[in-house]
C-alpha cells in the first residue's frame, strides 16, 4: 500500500513537473518531448494504480502522438528552436488566474468531499482486460461503435480540410493556354 | 488507500490547471492543442482513480477512459488538419492572426 502511494505520488509529481516545462521552455521540440514525458508519467500512474491495460495503452498512444506533434511543431512554428527568444503567449495574467482557479476548485472538491471507503483489491490484469472486453462488446457496445464511427469521420474530415483547394477558374485558364 | 485517491485527484486537478493556463495563454495552435491534451490527461487520471478506489467492479469507468483517449486522438487529427489548412492559406498558425474567419 505504501509502495503504491509512493509511486503514484512520484509519477504524479513527474507528470506535473514535465507539464510545467511544456509552457516554460522556448524550444518547441523540448516542449513536445516534455509533454511526451508528462503523458508517459500519467501512464505510469495508471500502472501504479493497477490499471495495466490502460497504462500500456496510454504510453503507446502518447509516444506516437507526441512524436507526430514534435514534427508538426518544427514544421509550423516560426521559431522552433527557441533561439530568437520570441514570446508566443498572450493574456498571461488572465490565463494564470483561470488555471489557478480551476486547480484550486478541483483540489477543494477532492479534499472536502466524502469519498467513502476505498476498495482494497482489484482483479488482476488478465481478469480486468477480459472484463473490459466484455463491457466493450456488451453493455457499452453502442458507445464503442459510436467512437469508431467518430474516429472515421474525423479522419475523413481532417484529410478533407488538409487537401489544398483547387481554384476551378485558374485550372480552366491553364487548360485554355495549353 | 484514500490517501492514494487524494494524491491522484490532486495530480489530476493540477494537470488540468496547467493545461487550462496553456490553452488560454498560448498564441500558437499546436501549443493550444498541447494545453488541451494536458487537461484531458488530468481528467483521465481522475477517472482511473475513481474506478480503482471507488468502483473497481464497474468497468464503464475504464470505458470512459477509452472514450477520453479517443477524444485526444480526434483532437490531434482535426487540429493538425486545421493547422495545415491555415498554414497553406496564411503561412502561419498563430491564432492572434485568426481573429477574423473570413477565409
Amino acid at each position: 500500500m505504501y509502495a503504491q502511494a509512493f509511486f503514484v505520488a512520484v509519477f504524479g509529481l513527474a507528470a506535473i513537473g514535465f507539464g510545467v516545462v511544456v509552457f516554460r521552455t522556448s524550444s518547441m521540440v523540448r516542449s513536445a518531448l516534455a509533454l511526451l514525458f508528462s503523458q508517459t508519467a500519467v501512464g505510469c500512474m495508471f500502472l501504479a494504480m493497477q490499471t495495466e491495460f490502460l497504462g500500456v495503452l496510454q504510453i503507446m498512444m502518447m509516444a506516437t502522438e507526441m512524436s507526430i506533434m514534435a514534427i508538426f511543431m518544427v514544421m509550423f512554428m516560426m521559431d522552433p528552436g527557441g533561439l530568437g527568444g520570441m514570446d508566443m503567449s498572450h493574456q498571461k495574467r488572465f490565463s494564470i488566474g483561470a488555471g489557478v482557479s480551476a486547480a484550486v476548485i478541483a483540489i477543494a472538491v477532492a479534499l472536502l468531499s466524502d469519498w467513502g471507503p476505498a476498495a482494497d483489491q482489484v482483479p488482476d490484469a488478465a481478469a480486468q482486460t477480459r472484463a473490459l472486453g466484455m463491457e466493450l462488446l456488451g453493455r457499452s457496445m453502442l458507445i464503442f461503435e459510436t467512437a469508431g464511427i467518430t474516429i472515421l469521420t474525423a479522419m475523413i474530415a481532417a484529410t478533407a480540410v488538409a487537401i489544398p483547394v483547387q481554384n476551378p477558374a485558374s485550372k480552366n485558364d491553364t487548360e485554355a493556354s495549353e | 488507500m484514500t490517501a492514494v485517491l487524494i494524491v491522484a485527484l490532486l495530480t489530476g486537478a493540477i494537470l488540468f490547471g496547467i493545461g487550462l493556463y496553456g490553452a488560454l495563454s498560448q498564441t500558437n495552435l499546436v501549443m493550444i492543442m498541447m494545453g488541451v491534451e494536458l487537461m484531458l490527461a488530468g481528467s483521465m487520471v481522475n477517472l482511473v482513480a475513481f474506478w480503482r478506489f471507488l468502483h473497481p467492479e464497474a468497468y464503464s469507468g475504464q470505458m470512459f477512459v477509452l472514450v477520453v483517449m479517443t477524444v485526444m486522438a480526434l483532437e490531434m487529427a482535426v487540429g493538425f488538419g486545421v493547422a495545415i489548412a491555415r498554414f497553406r492559406a496564411r503561412g502561419s498558425v498563430e491564432m492572434e492572426e485568426a481573429e477574423d474567419l473570413k477565409g
